[in-house]
């Protein structure tokens, strides 16, 4: 139920990915992604300078930098996940998708195993790597199926 | 953070992660250390080779121990100074990914620098060197974790030099 799309930003600001995760998600172009990634990338890090709550050294608890983690719209919920290697993970959903958070953990997790350990994977180059890939299919259908037996309790 | 709280986050890393056969990844090592060996003339080429490897395996690494102690909920807090950086290195760390304990001391005065001190180093287990001779320079036979901890905290913003002191 719910999740839109993904997208990763690489440390420069980069999109490095970007996948429609659903039926429902809009069609957005190559170059609007390139545009969508770069522009967020911006924002995020802006964002802490205009926040009024300002945090020690504008890191998080974790040690991530500070910066956009929820964007709530009228029809859309985007979460963004920073590590603390400067790669932003974005996950853009129908209001009411639970799981989001450890969706992008997991997504996290596919990234490390699928496409870090890929030895042909340069890093902050765009991912095209299978098992990652199929490693974020088999998760959305594991959290679709998941929210839709619940909504059919 | 305390001590007994790295050590459990270690252990409980530790054990989620998938393991390998010990003999097959030391002799999986010393096949590769014994290729650079034929291949490079100087001794200090082959160190360089292995760090050069090592920094390659650590900037990945970095985000394979991120990512899986988020997953698991495991603590991993932001380290303020060198010492902090220092526990979670040797406590976490090297538990996860070798299941070896290994301990944190001699911090600079300065706090900049400090030594890790592993008490088993599971790539050496058949590993017997040859003898000193008038070798200016040794091989450092393990140089590979240098690389690596030196890529790993380079990708979270922390330049650091690391070499085998014993």
């Amino acid at each position: 139920m719910g999740f839109l799309n993904l997208f990763i930003v690489n440390q420069s600001g980069g999109l490095i990915h970007h996948r429609p995760l659903g039926a429902r998600a809009p069609n957005i172009g190559t170059n609007d992604w390139l545009r969508i990634g770069s522009t967020f990338h911006s924002i995020h890090a802006i964002a802490p300078a205009a926040a009024p709550v300002k945090l020690p050294g504008n890191m998080l608890d974790n040690g991530a930098e500070d910066g956009i983690y929820e964007i709530e719209g009228a029809g859309l919920l985007l979460k963004c996940l920073q590590t603390r290697t400067g790669i932003k993970f974005v996950v853009t959903a129908e209001p009411g998708t639970p799981d989001i958070d450890t969706a992008l953990k997991e997504i996290y997790v596919l990234y490390a195993d699928g496409a870090l350990k890929n030895p042909f994977y340069e890093l902050e180059m765009p991912i095209r790597c299978e098992m990652f890939t199929q490693g974020i299919d088999a998760l959305i259908e594991r959290l679709d199926k998941a929210s839709s037996y619940s909504k059919s309790r | 953070m305390s001590k007994t709280n790295a050590s459990s986050a270690g252990h409980t890393l530790w054990s989620k992660m998938p393991k390998a056969n010990a003999e097959l990844f030391a002799l999986t090592y010393g096949s590769l250390v014994t290729e650079l060996i034929r291949d490079y003339s100087s001794v200090s080429e082959v160190n360089a080779q292995l760090d050069r490897l090592g920094h390659s395996i650590g900037v990945r690494l970095v985000d394979e121990f991120l990512s899986k102690a988020d997953l698991l909920n495991v603590n991993v807090p932001a380290c303020t100074n060198l010492r902090d950086t220092a526990e979670v290195l040797a406590k976490i760390g090297f538990r996860m990914f070798l299941g070896v304990t290994c301990d944190v001391a001699n911090f600079s005065a300065d706090g900049n620098s400090f030594s890790l001190y592993l008490y088993e180093n599971p790539l050496a287990i058949f590993v017997e060197l040859p003898p000193e001779e008038e070798r200016d320079e040794r091989i450092l036979y393990s140089n590979v974790y240098c690389g690596v901890i030196r890529g790993a905290l380079e990708q979270v913003n922390l330049r650091v030099e690391c070499r085998f002191v014993r």
